[in-house]
């Protein structure tokens, strides 16, 4: 049953924290199901801004760039200096980086606290793209923890209606041909042959079929994309007469002229025209997909179980999602209460996240200087926070991130880790490693931390010891 | 206490792991020296952009305004009918010394239009995406004695399997407790799943780590140059792979290309300077996953398509001329009526290079490497000299 509660905190939690693991004692399945409730808004995000004021820095930056340009256009450089620049909006994205970091290390909801994170990496966004970069952040805040437990179709419409997923996807300026700001792009196409012609972009609506909700080999066809993409043409960001006028708070807006006019057949289905509630409408089928069920499944106990769960548990967990008419709670719950999630066969090897999140954990680091060279150190490793290198997000198998050079690096990180923890510190290795991983840590590895000739070096053993290295 | 992790390595007396996994002789006897770096462009690489075919008359209709766009460098004409962009400046003088030899209409025998099933697929070496190992690590298990190397953090999929191969990318900052790594070798040793991968961190990649590097993300031309710099040596790998980012342009795409280009073009003229010695028995493979739509979209970028375009550069390469089968992109022409259609299976250019390159023998590419290519012929004629037993 030790084995079991050291499951709960490091398989399906973030990594043992101080007596966590005691505190899970003999009930490891009640503790996961008590996070499963409620919502996962945290304090620690209090007072930073919402993605509607990022939009207005964002606008702001670009007046004062195009303002900029005029005054030295007119021979006035020396007067203008910007008082706002792409550095300045990076500092906010450090700021929010280094918030959620200090989250995952102290939160004592970790079950919830990595279901985030799994549904921010499905649906991954890069600040790679930096009209994109500013809105990663509060996409997770704002679209993914408030549905946390509520229905995947509610998730689903609020990150792609998320200025975030709106412009990394390019569907800010996508337009249906034939919609009347496509009629206007045509005319003056036809005046003046150099104009560009201005349309459709698909690109948000494959990686909606293909990523996020039916999986890639879940049937739909090049001619669904293209119909879901008209369907969602006039989702866009907000511009600041929008911001102005607009009586939602958020930075969403539908812009009717440039919708697709006319009935969309996807899947077989057709979808009136209805401005908006079309894209919603079609949406909202899609979260209800058998084909979606199962991607979904598989993808959380690949996640939480192992690199190639039993087809049985995905095929249970789908079912109880369809059951239940698309809730999350009861795909969490039909997965922690599955007999094949805590079988001894379960086991995940840590990705850089992972690896460095649970170093923090165990050693109840959390200053903001700890928190900057973890994040630091999560890069070097191969996993900077909301940088994927593609819409696919991060891999989540441990072909992804094993190999000698990045356990090399691990050792390095473990090391350079360590050297934060204050000197006087009177816990010693061996606790830690108890605190940490319970039953998990094996007596080659206590008897060698016991050994240590510092805290540090006891410390640096432990992080990058092969047993730290699984989420067992 | 830390110490200098080159000296540390030479004073821990590690033996090196190369003989640690079996490798399975599928090759004639192949005694030359020759090295192929196959260099993956993510995202789909726009191709009609990359090697412009002018002298189609459906490149003017559907491409005209766009390729002559302000801010567009000229673009270098190679031949009658093609040119190639004009940030693409160091490619266009291979072309002119016969070393550089674009393939028209190409694609990997995977149709669809999701990036990650065409580059599972690119690297797998199937039409699907089922294959959970790589071709070139196949390949690097049918050359006896070569070694494998991909310029990454982490293996990509091109580089998995049986064969031992090394990752490298550029080491943080040099320094470990040398006891802390003896006490870690006991540890790792009884780990039966990370013990295999510990060990190798002595052998290889350990003498790559001296090597220099600064940020975490590698761009294009450091990453040519570090492959360069390992795969010259007279013992170096003779199998490499490199990897870029950010060629998926659905959006205002004329200046991410330009500047895609302009570190196209740097990297593969680093990886030249770079391996200089060895340059004259190099194959560079440069390939994408596929191509872009024909028409520009409606935001100033393109959608994902079928055909695009791959390179051969290097020193063995027969080049300038342009290789393929130009299928032609009238409307009536187009895959699906919006993309180039694909003449030629990647597979046959890679096999052609294989065999004649590496001297990797008809059966074995077609039994270990390429499994499922039966019906497809390598292509023949890439090489200056064929190396084939």
């Amino acid at each position: 049953m030790a084995q079991a509660a050291a499951s709960a905190v490091n398989r399906f939690g973030l990594g043992g924290r101080g007596d966590e693991i005691a505190v899970v004692g003999g009930d490891p399945r009640g503790w996961l199901l008590a996070q499963i409730a409620g919502d996962a808004r945290d304090d620690s995000f209090a007072g930073l801004p919402d993605s509607g004021a990022y939009l207005d820095q964002y606008h702001d930056y670009l007046r004062q760039r195009r303002e900029l340009r005029a005054q030295r256009e007119a021979g006035k450089a020396e007067e203008a200096r910007p008082a706002m620049d792409r550095r300045g909006l990076r500092r906010g994205l450090q700021r929010e980086l280094a918030i959620r970091q200090g989250v995952a290390a102290t939160t004592t909801r970790p079950f919830a606290e990595r279901l985030v994170r799994f549904w921010s990496n499905h649906f991954a966004i890069s600040i790679d793209k930096f009209q994109a970069s500013l809105f990663a952040a509060p996409m997770e805040r704002e679209a993914i923890r408030p549905h946390l437990i509520g229905r995947f179709a509610d998730m689903l419409l609020a990150v792609e209606r998320h200025p975030g997923m709106l412009v990394y996807l390019d569907n800010a300026q996508s337009i249906g041909v034939d919609s009347r700001l496509g009629a206007q792009s045509a005319r003056r196409a036809q005046r003046n042959p150099e104009a560009r012609k201005r349309g459709l972009n698909e690109n948000l609506a494959r990686e909606i079929l293909e990523l996020h909700t039916l999986g890639v080999d879940g049937g739909y066809a090049q001619g669904d994309v293209a119909e879901l993409a008209r369907a969602i043409t006039g989702w866009s960001v907000a511009r600041p007469a929008d911001r102005e006028r607009s009586r939602r708070d958020d930075a969403f807006v539908f812009r009717a002229v440039a919708h697709e006019p006319g009935a969309r057949r996807v899947l077989g289905k057709a979808y009136p025209e209805a401005g908006e509630a079309q894209g919603e409408a079609i949406l909202r089928d899609l979260a209800l997909h058998p084909a979606t069920a199962r991607h979904l499944s598989l993808k959380l106990a690949r996640h939480f179980v192992a690199d190639q769960p039993s087809p049985a548990l995905v095929e249970r967990m789908a079912k109880a999602y369809l059951a239940s008419g698309g809730e999350l709670a009861a795909l969490y719950r039909a997965m922690a209460e599955d007999d094949a999630a805590w079988s001894p066969s379960a086991g995940k090897f840590k990705s850089p996240e992972d690896f460095i999140v649970s170093a923090l954990r165990a050693c109840q680091l959390g200053a903001d200087g700890d928190l900057a060279l973890s994040l630091r150190l999560q890069a070097q490793l191969g996993q900077p926070m909301f940088q994927p290198r593609s819409p696919a997000g991060f891999g989540d198998v441990a072909a992804d991130w094993g190999g000698p050079d990045a356990l090399f690096k691990r050792v390095q990180a473990a090391q350079a880790l360590a050297e934060r923890l204050p000197a006087s510190r009177d816990a010693t290795p061996q606790a830690l490693g108890v605190a940490a991983l319970g039953p998990a840590l094996d007596d080659e590895t206590a008897t060698a931390l016991r050994r240590a000739e510092s805290v540090q070096q006891g410390v640096a053993l432990l992080l990058a010891s092969p047993s730290f290295q699984w989420r067992r | 206490m830390t110490l200098d992790r080159r000296r540390f390595l030479a004073l821990s007396g590690s033996v090196a792991m190369l003989s640690l996994l079996p490798r399975f002789a599928l090759a004639a006897s192949s005694t030359t020296d020759t090295r192929f770096l196959l260099v993956l462009l993510r995202g789909g690489m726009d191709g009609l952009h990359a090697l412009q075919p002018f002298g189609d008359p459906g490149f003017a209709a559907l491409r005209g305004a766009f390729a002559r766009a302000d801010g567009q460098p000229a673009a270098h004409r190679l031949d009658a009918d093609f040119a190639l962009h004009g940030r693409l400046e160091f490619m266009a003088q291979l072309y002119a010394g016969k070393s550089l030899l674009p393939v028209v209409a190409i694609a990997p025998p995977y149709r669809q239009r999701s990036h990650f099933e065409a580059q599972d697929c690119v690297e797998n070496g199937t039409s699907g995406s089922g294959g959970s190992t790589g071709w070139l690590n196949r390949c690097v298990a049918g050359v006896p004695g070569s070694k494998g190397l991909a310029i990454s953090s982490v293996l990509p999929l091109a580089m998995r399997g049986k064969a031992e191969v090394a990752t490298w990318s550029p080491p943080m900052p040099e320094r470990l407790d040398p006891i802390l790594w003896q006490q870690l070798q006991l540890l790792y040793a009884a780990d039966p799943a990370l013990a295999a991968t510990f060990a190798a961190i002595d052998s290889d990649v350990g003498d790559m780590a001296a090597g220099r590097g600064g940020q975490a993300g590698l761009r294009l031309p450091q990453a040519m140059a570090s492959a360069a710099r390992f795969m010259s040596a007279a013992d170096g790998p003779r199998i490499g792979f490199v990897e870029d980012t950010g060629w998926d342009t659905h959006n205002n795409a004329l200046g991410v290309l330009n500047r895609k280009f302009g570190e196209l073009d740097a990297g593969l003229k680093a990886f030249r300077d770079g391996a200089l010695s060895t340059w004259n028995n190099t194959v560079v493979a440069i390939v994408t996953e596929f191509g872009r739509t024909a028409a520009i979209n409606g935001t100033g970028g393109t959608d994902h398509g079928t055909g695009g375009v791959a390179f051969l550069a290097g020193g063995a390469v027969q080049g300038g001329r342009i290789a393929g089968d130009w299928p032609g992109i009238a409307k009536a022409q187009l895959n699906d009526g919006r993309d180039l259609r694909a003449t030629t299976d990647m597979r046959s250019l890679f096999k052609g290079v294989l065999r004649d390159h590496l001297g990797i023998a008809d059966a074995a590419l077609v039994d270990q490497v390429f499994p499922e290519s039966r019906g497809t012929a390598p292509m023949t004629g890439l090489l200056r000299r064929a190396t084939a037993a």
